[in-house]
């Protein structure tokens, strides 16, 4: 069974059982060669999809979802997610009526190129980065692309697709200096194959892990914080996006909760959700319901405005609908970001204080329902408006709201980061955080 | 699950085709999830996972293709671009036709669930997530509770053109209770998750009520804590999941993936000595009904139990078979991966530090100032640098030798051979605890383990 047949088969099922349902399937395919001593060390290809169905039954929501496309399977699939809808305790589930949303291309030629050009690409990576002898071992080089077929529909008319993609350039290795070991990772991605370049991702690798060498135990102290977009955009990732979330909020562990139209955050400090840049990665037609995208803004100078919703968490809070639903065929409807990004500022003048480069552990350290975290650091210190040397076995830790009413300046330039969903953020500057070393 | 011609088909198709060695992984899951707070049922989900992977060998060059089209055609077609992939390879001896001679090893059900998947309704489990709420109403800050139950069935075949054919089965369940205690100063959570391989007779090893009650006092302790201190200090850490520390800080620099490349600080150090000789450190896959056994790994190869560092002195690293390629150590069962859609790579399976002599009090004596980590959250690992990070879900401050006030928040950092060498005392009290650890080959169920241990420094990064 094709995966439209799968979809129409689910659906006309669910009409006969008088069920409400929507079918989302999505469907991938992903290509992925590394490098290592100069030689292709392995390729993969892959093939993968499913499908999954939300059902309301008595005003009650239930999942389920499957990879066998086997008549058997989707029965049991309806059966389960019809059982799983009559356990649930809450009523007042609905399916949002809607329409045809037509066919999208975000993709289109992105990544046509010969595969002995990506294969190229990798190998270049690596030997960009042998060439410093500084670099001890080049642990993984790869480069690795993906695009992906999502179809939705509902028995309340809802019915659309859309194809999306990238490729990515990723490498991690380990750089010495006299006893001084350091490893990092670098990356580049991009819709487009030919945006791509292995020289300059392996510039930019040498340079970020290179400027950490010969690094020196940090002195315990509060200090100024200057967070590059890299790792403000993780911990914005992390926990920005966990208290914007209306589906928190209603749950109670969001800490803006009730703060609706306060200041939340310094007043240089506006924050900005995008599905419709053209260039970006995360953009998309609609969303996991079929709500069109449209861009937000959450906070505006320091005021929050609007928390993230999907149709759910938008009819329980009386409020528009954002546009945020997300699910993925396997989970369950939740509120996700698209290019989610801090403006940038006027810019930011290094006089005294730390330098953050990367952040390290923050499954484990970063609490968003506290709003606490300490975290592991890499970076350098700042003396005297200059680099002063790098700094090593460190953390910083704070509490997140605090950190947002203390930023003091912003940089001027955007960057991108996709390691905790898409992520822009410019340097940010922060009046003082607790470091803790030697 | 699939046909033994078929399988036989493939992977001759793909020998003749140039590949040394083909392995073909095939897997069925049934999962089921529920999510249930203050009382509510707020989602419940049911799924079928089902797919195959393809791995081929040329030397130490591996090729991989994954599929959830698993009919005749898909399957051979599939192998025909993998070896086209590969493309300068040539035509070999594809060893006989007729079919391959496997050995057929079936699992012995050493974890088997007692209740199986599908026993059982919906609403039984329910109730017994309803009595760990209620024990973890510990106070009237308690304010909510969330709990999920994750149950799964993994059915796998693994067969390669060596012979090898191994089926498994395997069944795991885990409760995890997060407790939110609330009042004017803010929120706190605690939170316990035990899981095993087995069915839902974990309750009756886990009674749902005293789970709730844990993490209902952890939330409410954080209340009262304070921000943990910052600086270097001897830090005591508790029995149980505080093995998390040497998950991350020993285990991850032992695994072939890292230290084939020399991309471990730990690579070529067989036999010597790498740690503190109060440290004994075993990854064992056949413990009963662990949350990271299983009768064979995701290769085929019978699980096992392997001493990694005895008494100090490193004596094995963890080998897959691409491992054993590269470096020639004895491949030891570890070869592990998330699911089809990732090659296999080396990975822990249930590892912990083994029980020392000295008595759990004897610990803190002489302690003037410190940590008592009583509880651990997660942690990262470079293994390159082997810099490291976790952090402290339950923390007290260790004074005159005395477990004093709780403090929160604090996250403990360090290089991990520095670490190893600076655990000064190990106490006899050795438990496990489960958790899922990322890596190359996806998110794994694995244990981790140890006795009370003291550590003699380490930096504590709190609230400076």
């Amino acid at each position: 069974m094709t995966f439209e047949e799968a979809r129409d088969y689910l659906l006309q099922k669910a009409k006969a059982l008088g069920i409400d349902a929507e079918v989302l399937a999505t469907h991938t395919r992903e290509l992925t060669i590394q490098a290592h001593d100069g030689k292709v060390e392995e390729i993969t290809q892959a093939t993968q999809g499913g499908i999954g169905v939300r059902v309301v039954v008595e005003g009650k929501t239930g999942y389920a979802y499957t990879e066998e496309r086997t008549p058997e399977a989707l029965d049991w699939v309806l059966q389960e997610a019809h059982e799983n809808a009559l356990l649930q305790s809450e009523t007042g589930g609905f399916l949002p009526a809607g329409g045809a949303l037509g066919q999208h291309d975000l993709l289109g030629e992105g990544l046509s190129a010969p595969l002995e050009h990506k294969r190229q690409a990798a190998l270049d990576l690596e030997a960009g980065l042998r060439a410093d002898a500084r670099v001890k071992q080049v642990q993984m080089t790869r480069y690795s692309e993906r695009e992906t077929q999502a179809t939705l529909g509902s028995t309340q008319g809802v019915a659309g697709a859309f194809r999306n993609g990238y490729a990515l350039l990723l490498t991690s290795a380990i750089m010495a200096e006299g006893s001084s070991l350091k490893q990092g990772y670098e990356f580049d991605l991009s819709r487009e194959f030919h945006a791509l370049e292995p020289g300059r991702t392996a510039q930019a690798f040498l340079q970020n892990t290179g400027r950490l060498l010969g690094a020196r135990p940090l002195k315990t102290g509060r200090y100024k914080a200057y967070f590059e977009p890299k790792a403000f955009g993780q911990l914005l990732g992390m926990m920005g996006w966990f208290l914007l979330s209306a589906k928190n909020v209603l749950e109670g562990k969001s800490l803006l909760a009730g703060k609706m139209g306060q200041r939340v955050a310094s007043e240089m400090f506006t924050l900005v959700d995008d599905p419709t840049l053209p260039d970006g990665l995360a953009s998309r037609p609609f969303d996991a319901e079929g709500t069109a995208a449209k861009r937000t803004v959450f906070i505006e100078n320091g005021l929050l405005r609007t928390f993230a919703h999907n149709s759910e968490t938008a009819r329980k809070m009386g409020v528009e609908n954002t546009g945020h639903a997300s699910r993925s065929y396997k989970g369950v409807l939740g509120v996700a970001p698209t290019n989610l990004f801090v403006q940038p500022g006027q810019g930011v003048q290094q006089d005294e204080g730390i330098i953050i480069s990367d952040l390290m552990g923050l499954h484990a350290g970063a609490n968003p329902i506290s709003g606490e975290f300490s975290l592991q650091a890499l970076g350098l210190k700042v003396e005297g408006g200059e680099v002063a040397y790098p700094v090593e076995n460190f953390t910083v830790a704070g509490n997140f709201l605090e950190l947002l009413a203390n930023i003091t300046a912003l940089g001027t330039e955007l960057e991108w980061n996709p390691l905790m969903g898409i992520v822009g953020s410019p340097m940010v500057e922060v009046a003082e955080l607790s470091f803790a070393g030697a | 699950m699939l046909a033994e011609a078929l399988v036989s088909e493939v992977l001759q198709k793909a020998r003749a085709g140039g590949a040394e060695l083909a392995e073909l992984y095939v897997e069925r899951w049934r999962r089921r999830a529920l999510r249930v707070l203050s009382g509510e049922v707020k989602e419940a989900t049911s799924g079928i996972e089902y797919g195959a992977g393809l791995r081929l060998f040329y030397g130490t060059e591996v090729v991989y293709a994954y599929t959830n089209d698993l009919s005749p055609e898909s399957l051979l077609e599939l192998t025909e671009t993998l070896v086209k992939l590969k493309g300068s390879a040539g035509q070999v001896d594809a060893g006989g036709r007729g079919g391959l001679d496997f050995r057929k090893a079936v699992a012995r059900g050493l974890h088997a669930p007692a209740i199986p998947f599908t026993a059982r309704d919906k609403r039984y489990r329910l109730e017994r997530i309803r009595e760990a709420e209620a024990g973890a109403q510990v106070g009237p800050q308690i304010k909510q509770v969330q709990s999920n139950l994750m149950e799964w069935e993994q059915e796998v075949l693994v067969a390669n053109s060596e012979g090898v054919w191994a089926e498994d089965r395997r069944v795991r369940t885990r409760l995890y209770v997060t407790a939110i205690a609330q009042d004017e100063s803010g929120m706190q959570t605690g939170v316990v998750g035990p899981g095993l391989s087995m069915g839902l007779e974990l309750f009756d090893r886990y009674p749902p009520a005293e789970i709730g009650r844990k993490a209902g006092m952890q939330a409410l302790t954080n209340l009262r804590a304070k921000p943990a201190p910052a600086g270097s200090m001897p830090v005591v850490i508790g029995n149980g999941f505080g093995g998390v520390i040497f998950h991350e800080a020993l285990g991850h620099l032992l695994e072939t993936t890292s230290v084939a490349k020399k991309a471990s600080v730990l690579s070529d150090k067989l036999g010597e000595k790498v740690a503190s000789e109060v440290v004994t450190y075993i990854d064992d896959g056949t413990t009963p009904h662990g949350w990271g056994s299983q009768e064979f790994d995701d290769e085929g190869r019978p699980s096992e139990r392997t001493v990694l560092i005895e008494n100090g002195v490193l004596k094995s690293y963890m080998v897959d078979r691409l491992g054993s390629l590269l470096t020639g150590y004895r491949p030891t069962g570890s070869g592990r991966r998330q699911d089809y859609t990732f090659a296999p790579t080396s990975r822990m399976r249930n590892t912990f530090i083994a029980p020392g002599s000295t008595p759990r009090e004897k610990l803190f004596e002489g302690i003037e100032y410190g940590l008592y980590a009583a509880d651990m959250g997660g942690g990262q690992v470079r293994p390159g640098s082997g810099e490291y990070n976790f952090a402290v879900k339950e923390g007290y401050i260790i004074r005159h030798g005395r477990i004093e006030e709780p403090v929160r928040g604090a996250m403990l950092v360090g290089k991990g051979p520095e670490s190893i060498q600076r655990i000064v005392a190990v106490s006899d009290d050795l438990e496990m605890g489960p958790g899922m650890c990322g890596s190359l080959s996806g998110s794994l169920p694995v244990e981790v383990g140890q006795p009370h241990l003291l550590i003699s420094e380490i930096v504590v990064g709190g609230q400076a």
